[in-house]
């Protein structure tokens, strides 16, 4: 049987595009069965993951519902690294994790937001608009999970709508900028790699050799946004219970996230 | 009529004393009376008891008693009474006549000026009368007293008025002469405001009466006058302040007016005021932003009204010092939390007030933040007083109180109530009840009675509002009108948690309120203790405020930052100067004070202090102060600036060769301004004046009487006088009276 060659293009576009989003993730079952525990709800840090509208609305496992882009490693990595900052440091964290999205004030209520595969986000005027107000009133946003030049420059298509590039200039962190060093001392980084490093070897995805350690910050220097580009730490918390994925990759990842919440919550 | 019917004008028995002059003894006199009536009843008894007599009780009643007051006379003038005078001797005595020379008596009304009403009120006779019986002396007196010997010498023109240092300066310039009395001719428009008690006490040992006569309406008709603007000494750069305005009008009850606060020509606040009722001192508060550092004179002002009389006093200026060294505040946060981060940023828009910040971020690690080198508080928090005082204010986080030592829970009681800091508890976790405070040592320090009990803290919404005491406090201020301000509170978002604060103490202000769920609790309390101030904020959650209103929206860091510069604002220096009075009006004496404390805020008695004053047209005066006896620490001066203008005065103190520290402060003289104040004739002060002293006060137009009343003195030289009274033609006619009177009624009874 022939197949028409519109056909078998869309099938093989299908398929790499499968892989990619997919990325080299083995299935992860939920941490927990009940994590929103509604008793464990009241307490002073909620970790907060971005929900966002993907490049390409809802198609394939992008979009806005459970299992886009913007819920790549949830809940465990949260989960995970809820558990790291509860038991090291003395943050009143809430156990799990909270989603929060950009269609409604509630974020306001979530100083602190996480968000992953920013390459995929897209927004509309009125969601700039809200996550720009959320940054200038003093919210945290941390992404994370994009990789090489390509990612880069689609990230920035949405970060610019959000932060124009000639107010809000992005910035490599230096090993003395403050962040390094509210609660770790951070002096050498290195890239963390995702979990496709244990069956690759390669610390990199796409072209992205380099990790790039960057941040966004306000008009008195103090960082609004921190970018971890070309690095996935929120693998490193998922799979630090994996015999299989280096210990040094997983502690360099919650050094880096505890500090970076304890910036968000001292600056 | 008195005169002719009791033979002596009223005054001879205003001043004098009733005595018997008969040789009998007094009780003979008291025992016949009675002896009298009670004969003279036995009498007309045993005749109503005879046959055919026909007059009835009531009218035997009558005679009885018309006839027993007759006998009560006629028995007392047996007895010679007359009257007993202590008087001047004419034409040794000296009446000492004291003329207000001051602008106040320039003043017009009905006419003729105040001034000129008391000339005329001497040359209409009063003047010559008492010439005719005494000596005389003239003076005119304002600020100062000056004799002199024509009422043409007399000119109105003086900046002010010392009715009590010219009274003493008098007494003592005539303490070699024979002063029968003084005569003040003055509208009472003192600028001191009254008349101390040394001069009274002066006066009253030399038995002078002071005889005051007023001049000037009591009333205006149409006038609007500043009383007083309250305002601190201090303040700090780009602080809002509240003054506290107090004025009275007469003549625009329910009419409108605007306040007004001006730095030269800036105007820093306005606002309307709506007149209350006529007479009456009204209280207004406005809030403004002071402005940067340096010392300001800000004048208070209430808009003129049409057909106002004196529109002069309608403003008033007042000193503040503003200042723009940086103040410390240490903030022990015992875990990270959001109201901590946007403390800290609230704090970084303030040019002033430091944030110094130690934060448990693990079990076993502080993060530091603000500190002016490595050092600083990387012990942990302070153990001795030399590192816990040189910070203005402390707050305590949600931190528990035993993570403190006993030695350091006493070093913080010490900062507040020694070292006069400021101490402000948040809620929390950790915090006020469920962190062991209400049981620590330090709970007599807070202002609130914490809840005996556990799990206080809440992490649940609470709506806030403005309590009655935070109306007016510049704390809670977060727009400038008052009504505007109540509604901005209602609107806040809600407290993402909330902490049972407890029972306010008395004594305590609470300026804010929250509602959970229906449950009203105090928010905001403050309270003095000590020389320091503590206040509890019962929640960590204000930081919703932030998060959840506009972009650019002032509410939270405003609060904040007005609520640290409370905190710290009143905590004093190592050397703090004051003054009673920064403006001096046409008076240029000031008594300078100084609290000096060590190191450990401990007074130091043995410091060498020293002020240097700078004032206008090149004046520098070098003032030695000295210890006050049973106050240590204190020391005082007085200097007198004899320019009208700014100056400045710059006070060192120092220990042996070491320096303790420095303080500077700011007053200022001006000349011509008190007169335009308080017009009305004070009534009131020539009353107690003279009534102190066994004068009277006097209207003008009475003063036909001065020179015989003014004769009953027992000051100078002085002569007893005794009239009998025997022969007054009272007398007469009261006899004549009672007999015709007696005929009457047994006329009417057809006995006679």
């Amino acid at each position: 049987m022939k197949l028409p060659r519109t056909t078998l293009l869309l099938g093989l576009s299908t398929g790499l595009l499968a892989l990619q989003i997919g990325g080299f993730q083995r299935f992860q079952p939920p941490l927990r069965g009940s994590y929103a525990s509604p008793g464990d709800a009241k307490h002073e840090f909620a970790w907060s993951r971005l929900r966002y509208t993907s490049l390409g609305g809802s198609f394939g496992g992008f979009g806005f519902g459970r299992g886009g882009a913007w819920s790549r490693d949830y809940p465990k990595a949260d989960i995970v690294f809820l558990e790291a900052l509860r038991r090291l440091t003395r943050i009143d964290a809430r156990s799990y994790q909270q989603v929060v999205d950009l269609d409604n004030d509630d974020i306001f209520n979530f100083p602190f937001v996480y968000a992953v595969q920013v390459q995929t986000w897209t927004f509309t005027e009125a969601q700039a608009k809200r996550l720009r107000e959320y940054l200038l009133k003093g919210g945290f946003l941390m992404v994370d999970d994009f990789h090489g030049t390509a990612d880069w420059e689609s990230f920035l298509r949405g970060m610019r709508m959000v932060l124009p590039a000639d107010h809000y200039p992005i910035s490599d962190l230096s090993d003395n900028d403050e962040i390094f060093h509210v609660l770790y001392d951070i002096g050498q980084r290195f890239q963390v790699p995702g979990e496709q490093y244990v069956m690759t070897g390669r610390t990199y995805e796409k072209d992205g050799y380099v990790p790039k350690w960057r941040a966004i910050r306000d008009d008195k220097g103090r960082i609004m946004v921190t970018i971890c580009h070309n690095m996935h730490l929120g693998d490193a918390w998922e799979w630090a219970d994996d015999a299989q994925y280096p210990e040094p990759f997983a502690s360099m990842a919650f050094r880096v996230g505890i500090d970076y919440v304890m910036y968000s919550m001292t600056h | 009529m008195f005169k002719f019917l009791f033979k002596y004008p009223l005054s001879t028995f205003a001043n004098g004393h009733i005595v018997l002059l008969g040789t009998w003894p007094t009780w003979v006199l008291w025992t016949a009376i009675p002896a009298a009536a009670a004969g003279l009843a036995l009498l007309i008894g045993s005749r109503l008891r005879q046959p055919g007599v026909g007059l009835r009780r009531p009218r035997a009643g009558a005679i009885w008693l018309l006839q027993s007051l007759l006998a009560a006379v006629l028995l007392l003038l047996l007895w010679q009474p007359a009257v007993t005078t202590t008087e001047l001797k004419p034409q040794q005595d000296i009446i000492l006549f004291l003329l207000d020379d001051s602008r106040s008596m320039a003043a017009r009304e009905d006419g003729s000026t105040r001034q000129a009403q008391a000339v005329k009120a001497l040359q209409d006779g009063a003047l010559t009368a008492v010439e005719k019986k005494f000596q005389t002396r003239l003076y005119r007196f304002d600020s100062r007293l000056t004799r002199i010997s024509d009422l043409k010498e007399l000119r109105a023109t003086a900046p002010a008025t010392h009715i009590g240092d010219s009274l003493k300066q008098l007494v003592d310039e005539t303490s070699d002469l024979p002063v029968g009395a003084i005569v003040l001719l003055s509208d009472g428009a003192d600028n001191s405001g009254t008349v101390d008690l040394d001069t009274i006490s002066a006066l009253r040992t030399r038995h002078i009466p002071v005889h005051t006569v007023g001049f000037g309406r009591e009333r205006s008709s149409h006038d609007i006058e500043i009383d007083e603007a309250v305002l601190g000494p201090r303040a700090l750069a780009d602080s809002r302040l509240a003054a506290v305005i107090r004025f009275h009008q007469r003549g625009y009850a329910g009419r409108k007016s605007r306040l007004t606060v001006r730095d030269g020509a800036n105007v820093l606040a306005s606002r309307e005021v709506a007149f209350a009722s006529d007479g009456n001192i009204q209280s207004e508060t406005l809030l403004f932003n002071v402005g940067a550092a340096g010392a300001k004179a800000l004048q208070f002002s209430v808009d003129m009204l049409p057909g106002e009389e004196n529109p002069a006093n309608n403003a008033v200026t007042r000193m503040v010092n503003v200042e723009s060294d940086k103040r410390r505040v240490l903030y022990v946060e015992g875990e990270p939390r959001w109201d901590y981060k946007y403390i800290r940023r609230a704090e970084d828009d303030d040019r002033i007030v430091q944030l110094v910040s130690m934060l448990r971020t693990t079990e076993n690690k502080i993060y530091r933040q603000g500190i002016q080198d490595p050092k600083e508080l990387a012990e942990g928090f302070p153990t001795r007083p030399e590192n816990l005082f040189p910070y203005q204010a402390l707050v305590l986080g949600s931190v528990e109180a035993t993570y403190f030592t006993a030695a350091q829970r006493e070093l913080i009681r010490e900062f507040v109530d020694r070292r006069g800091g400021g101490l402000l508890l948040l809620g929390g976790r950790f915090s006020l009840a469920d962190g062991g405070w209400g049981v620590s040592s330090l709970a007599d320090l807070l202002p609130v009675v914490l809840p005996d009990a556990k799990n206080t803290f809440h992490v649940d919404p609470a709506t806030v509002e403005l309590a009655p005491a935070g109306l007016d406090n510049y704390i809670t201020r977060l727009v400038d009108d008052p009504a505007a301000n109540v509604e901005r509170w209602k609107k806040l978002p809600y407290l993402m948690d909330f902490q049972e604060p407890g029972v306010p103490k008395p004594g305590a202000a609470v300026l804010a309120t929250m509602d959970a769920a229906g449950r009203k609790m105090p928010l905001l309390i403050t309270e003095n203790y000590g020389r320091g101030r503590t206040a509890v904020l019962a929640t960590s959650g204000t930081w919703r405020w932030q998060m959840n209103l506009p972009v650019g929206d002032p509410a939270y860091g405003l609060f904040w930052q007005q609520l640290l510069r409370w905190l710290v604002t009143g905590s004093p220096g190592h050397v703090a100067a004051s003054v009673p009075n920064q403006v001096l009006l046409d008076d240029g004496r000031v008594a300078l004070s100084v609290e000096v404390r060590g190191e450990d805020y401990q007074p130091v008695t043995d410091a060498v202090v020293e002020a240097h004053i700078i004032g206008p047209s090149g004046i520098s005066a070098n003032v030695e102060m000295s210890p006050v006896p049973d106050l240590p620490g204190s020391f005082q001066a007085e200097w007198t600036a004899e320019k009208s203008g700014s100056y400045v005065t710059e006070v060192t103190a120092q220990h042996g060769d070491k320096p303790i520290g420095r303080d500077v402060l700011t007053f200022q003289r001006m000349d011509g301004i008190a007169e335009n104040f308080h017009l009305e004739q004070n009534r009131d002060l020539l009353g107690r004046l003279a009534a102190q002293t066994g004068g009277r006060y006097w209207r003008p137009q009475d003063l036909s009487d001065l020179a015989d009343e003014i004769s009953f003195s027992e000051a100078g030289v002085t002569t007893r006088e005794t009239r009998e009274l025997w022969n007054m033609p009272v007398v007469f006619i009261a006899i004549l009276l009672l007999r015709s009177a007696e005929w009457l009624v047994r006329r009417k009874s057809g006995i006679v």
